[in-house]
């Protein structure tokens, strides 16, 4: 780092939120308006540095590919405020710092929620869970993470602050807040987005069963998912997975485990609940003990650990691609744990865990096989794209400023 | 920009053959304009197109258009896709000449996988033709606008349509899996793949509602519902507009999804006529020669149950048509009889009269369909909220009657045009803090220069879109033109002065390019770069969407 930026970045944000970043050619700037931001990127862009925000899930190993290029890792952790809540509308327009956590403790009280998205990627600022496109961020009731965007402020590359402009729906032109969404800070830093949030559900129902094999409990799954069930949370566990997390439920080998909660209105809530434990018992089924899924549920919300660390692999798969990928896996590592979950009307997402052996050489195996039989790895990009995303970024950042390691190396 | 048509002409004919190449002037003038009533007004009058294309041409495939493209970019000339020309913003007018490509001959339901429900459909079907291709083997795409038998799905993508049912299966874009297009640069791009797997933008959602401005829709893959199998269709009156729009808010905000709601405001009610049925012949011939309503036992457009027959009832732009011609006919006959010149007059006394006529307030239609337990639960839930609310439940008939006749209304336009006046129609949006600013503001801003009415339609749990209809009245083109026009610009600023949006679902085209920087600000920096990403010769539809097409203008 030059000591012209460093001493210029002091200026704009004061000498207490400037840190150099060991290791690195590198400061950390913690900057606590939108304003500052504007500042910070026109003056890191003025000295030819690069921009890299970093929200509460800050890792290293992202910064791949920047070589020596002098960079400003900018936080978004002083902007943490709820700028309007709008409980009319179910609109809250809230800074990017914020956690997901956070503004659901703020959200609470008065019976408002961000949704039914699962408690464990909540733990990510606000920006990061608009920014970046990540697994896990869908439900059956309130769909992907990024439906909930109604809008995005973002600073771009020369300065300029842009906010795109809220409505429930619009007929002008493309919608340009999914520019940013997914960006990973590449087209912009985003500083703040209104979400959709909803009312916390009058009532929740929790329930478990036992179906004969893992394909009769997918079918049971999508079955009541096209009577247009729409479950808080649907879970399905195979014998190997079962055999540790929920030893209570006796599976034998080829069983599957399913646990499902339904939420909303009362009378609907159980209409969801009575259309599962249908669609299970016309697929072989019988009931499980209920306590099976409220364990499951206290995991799930935080409230009791699980007694193996989290998934290693997890692969997408449309509804007629996930029995193909299931087995593939399967097939592929004999020892893995397996559930299926994430259900929505796209498909759902397997989650692997290799409970032995050597990880990555497992993962690595059950990754080509799921691919082969139709799944997608998490993550993966459609690169016949990637030349209309580098012209889209030479648009918005001619000089390469934004994040430039995030996803496709600029050089 | 001197192009020769003659090699236009046989550059299409190289890649398409010469029986889907058109130079012809009866072609020419048709590809020339869509509805937007603006060019229906200079049409009565007799004016010839402001803007001809060069050539007109129907690829059957995606690669014919892609290699369509590159020899516009050879020879120099802008592109403009063309569907059904069922558009009322000109969003197809070739505003710089050039080739004008007409889907139409891309129009398979290529298949069906069962499974994922997700069908492959290329741009050109018509509307009509997929769903009901869709109800026979079981399934609905949701999408219902009253264009339906004129309009293709590939007019649909770019404009972000939205049909009758939006509020249970969305807008198009909630419901599209992926695309395949053409961009400016002749190059083939699908953007299909699970949403929850990919890093990166969401290039489907970049792409639709771009109005041809990035490239040419070729074929989607669209997420289906199995057919309803239970439908279930109710009146309800409320006091005002005010308790209406507060009964919706409740029942979206409790996770319900009616499929369809509809509030009409004061006038709206009256025009539309609920209970009160004009039988008028003539009326009743000219809907059933031109609105082309759904036969039983054909494969109808799914209406679960079967429609009864239509009520003896001219629609509501008739009715108001009707309430236009009698007030200028007799302008002493009745409390109606003010003038349509005098908008503002009209609008407070037939707001007043139509108050006290139709007492009980205003109407509201609510529908709900799908699978049979989840629909019945839900009904049961929405009716017992909107009571709650203050609605009172009018049965089932007011819900059969929209249905019956849900269709009719947009073949009602060309009646008042031959009288005469214009009549088109607003639609904005906005969250329901802002919602009922909106409704005033807007109303008030039209309300100088036409008579207005609105009904509120297309919820969801945030906000809800207001579908104002007005109509006016000039002595010649030149006056006609220019209310019409300080008509949508007192409009269109008034929606993005309360936070609204200047269009819920009919797009921008050339009618609300000027309001598109009023609309996005600064974020146009973003479809300013899409726009030189995709298309950096400006080749795609110029000059729409607000963008400048600054190429052409020299």
């Amino acid at each position: 780092m030059t000591a012209a930026l460093t001493a210029a970045l002091e200026t704009i944000v004061g000498r207490d939120h400037v840190s150099p970043v060991s290791g690195q050619p590198a400061v950390l700037v913690t900057p606590a308006s939108p304003a500052e931001v504007a500042d910070v990127i026109r003056t890191t862009a003025d000295a030819g540095a690069a921009i890299v925000p970093v929200g509460a899930g800050y890792r290293a190993a992202r910064l791949r590919g920047l070589g020596e290029r002098r960079r400003v890792h900018v936080s978004t952790e002083r902007l943490t405020q709820v700028i309007h809540l709008d409980e009319t509308s179910l609109l809250c327009h809230v800074q990017a710092g914020l956690t997901g956590l956070a503004l659901e403790k703020l959200l609470a009280p008065r019976g408002l929620s961000l949704g039914d998205y699962p408690p464990g990627i909540l733990g990510s600022s606000v920006g990061g869970l608009v920014g970046v496109r990540t697994p896990g961020k869908s439900s059956a009731r309130h769909g992907f993470f990024e439906d909930a965007v109604a809008g995005v402020s973002a600073v771009l590359a020369d300065g300029r602050t842009i906010h795109t402009r809220v409505a429930p729906r619009r007929s002008t032109g493309p919608d340009l807040g999914r520019a940013l969404c997914g960006s990973e800070g590449t087209l912009g830093f985003i500083t703040a987005a209104v979400l959709r949030i909803h009312r916390r559900p009058e009532a929740r129902l929790l329930a478990a069963y036992i179906l004969p094999s893992i394909d009769a409990a997918i079918a049971a799954a999508f079955l009541a998912l096209s009577e247009e069930c729409a479950p808080a949370g649907l879970r399905i566990v195979d014998a190997a997975e079962a055999a540790r997390h929920f030893p209570a439920a006796g599976l034998v080998p080829g069983e599957a485990l399913l646990v499902a909660a339904t939420a909303g209105p009362t009378d609907l809530a159980a209409c969801d609940r009575d259309l599962i434990a249908s669609a299970a018992l016309a697929e072989g089924g019988r009931d499980a003990d209920p306590a099976i899924a409220e364990l499951w549920w206290r995991r799930r919300t935080g409230g009791e650990p699980s007694p193996e660390p989290g998934p290693q692999l997890q692969i997408s798969a449309a509804p007629s691609a996930l029995r193909p990928a299931y087995h593939a896996i399967r097939a592929a590592v004999p020892g893995v744990h397996l559930h299926v979950s994430r259900f929505d009307r796209d498909g759902a997402v397997i989650f692997a865990t290799f409970p032995d052996g050597e990880v990555g050489s497992a993962s690595a195996a059950a990754a080509t096989a799921a691919t082969a039989a139709g799944g997608w790895l998490l993550g993966v990009r459609p690169t016949a794209l990637d030349p209309y995303l580098v012209a889209l970024r030479a648009q918005l950042d001619p000089r390469g400023v934004m994040n430039p390691g995030a996803l496709i190396d600029a050089s | 920009m001197a192009v020769d048509p003659d090699r236009v002409r046989r550059e299409l004919e190289a890649i398409v053959g010469p029986r889907r190449v058109s130079l012809r002037a009866v072609d020419l003038d048709t590809y020339a304009r869509d509805m937007w009533p603006r060019l229906l007004l200079a049409r009565r009058a007799g004016a010839p197109p402001a803007a001809l294309p060069t050539a007109v041409v129907w690829p059957e495939t995606t690669r014919e258009v892609a290699a369509i493209v590159r020899a516009a970019r050879g020879l120099g000339v802008p592109i403009v896709p063309y569907g059904g020309g069922s558009g009322v913003c000109g969003g197809v007018v070739p505003r710089f000449g050039g080739i004008t490509v007409d889907t139409k001959r891309m129009a398979a339901l290529r298949g069906i996988n069962a499974d994922d429900k997700v069908c492959d459909v290329e741009a050109g079907l018509s509307g009509e033709r997929f769903e009901r291709e869709l109800a026979r083997r079981g399934y609905t795409f949701g999408n219902f606008p009253s264009s339906i038998y004129c309009s293709t799905v590939g007019g649909w993508l770019a404009t972000r349509a939205a049909g009758q049912l939006s509020t249970k299966y969305g807008k198009v874009e909630d419901r599209v899996a992926g695309l395949t297009f053409v961009t400016g640069t002749g190059e083939v791009i699908d953007t299909d793949g699970p949403r929850r797997a990919f890093g990166g933008p969401d290039w489907t959602q970049l792409v639709l509602g771009s109005e041809g401005t990035l490239g040419i829709i070729t074929s989607a893959r669209l997420r289906l519902n199995p057919a309803p199998q239970l439908a279930v269709y109710r009146g309800f009156e409320v006091d005002n507009v005010a308790v209406g729009i507060e009964a919706i808010r409740r029942v979206l905000q409790r996770g319900l999804r009616p499929a369809v709601v509809r509030l009409y405001d004061e006038l709206d009610t009256f025009v539309n006529g609920f209970g009160h049925h004009v039988d008028d012949p003539a009326a009743r011939a000219y809907r059933h020669s031109h609105a082309p309503a759904p036969l039983p036992g054909e494969g109808a457009l799914p209406v679960v149950p079967p429609p009864p027959p239509p009520p003896a009832d001219d629609g509501p732009v008739g009715r108001l048509l009707a309430l236009a011609r009698r007030a200028r006919s007799h302008a002493r006959a009745d409390a109606m009889a003010a003038l349509l010149d005098r908008p503002g007059l009209v609008n407070r006394v037939v707001g007043a009269v139509a108050e006290k006529i139709a007492r009980k307030g205003c109407k509201l239609i609510i529908g709900l369909e799908g699978a049979r337990l989840r629909t019945e639960v839900e009904a049961a839930l929405t009716f017992a909220e909107l009571e709650r609310a203050g609605a009172r439940d009018l049965g089932e008939e007011p819900g059969r009657a929209w249905l019956a006749r849900r269709y009719a209304v947009s073949y009602k336009m060309s009646g008042v045009y031959r009288d005469g006046a214009f009549v088109d129609t607003l639609e904005v949006a906005s969250s329901w803090a802002q919602l009922a600013d909106l409704y005033y503001s807007v109303r008030a801003a039209i309300g100088r220069h036409a008579v207005v009415m609105a009904h509120f339609s297309h919820a969801y749990p945030e906000g809800c879109s207001i579908y104002f209809t007005f109509a006016a009245h000039a002595d010649d083109r030149a006056g006609s033109e220019a209310r019409y026009d300080a008509i949508w610009r007192d409009g269109m600023e008034a929606a993005t002065r309360v936070g609204g949006t200047i269009s819920h679902h009919h797009g921008v085209g050339m009618l609300r390019a000027p309001y598109m920087a009023g609309e996005h600000r600064e974020a146009m920096a973003i479809l300013t770069a899409l726009k030189l990403s995709l298309d950096p010769d400006d080749l795609m539809n110029p000059g729409k969407l607000g963008l400048a097409g600054a190429r052409w203008r020299s």
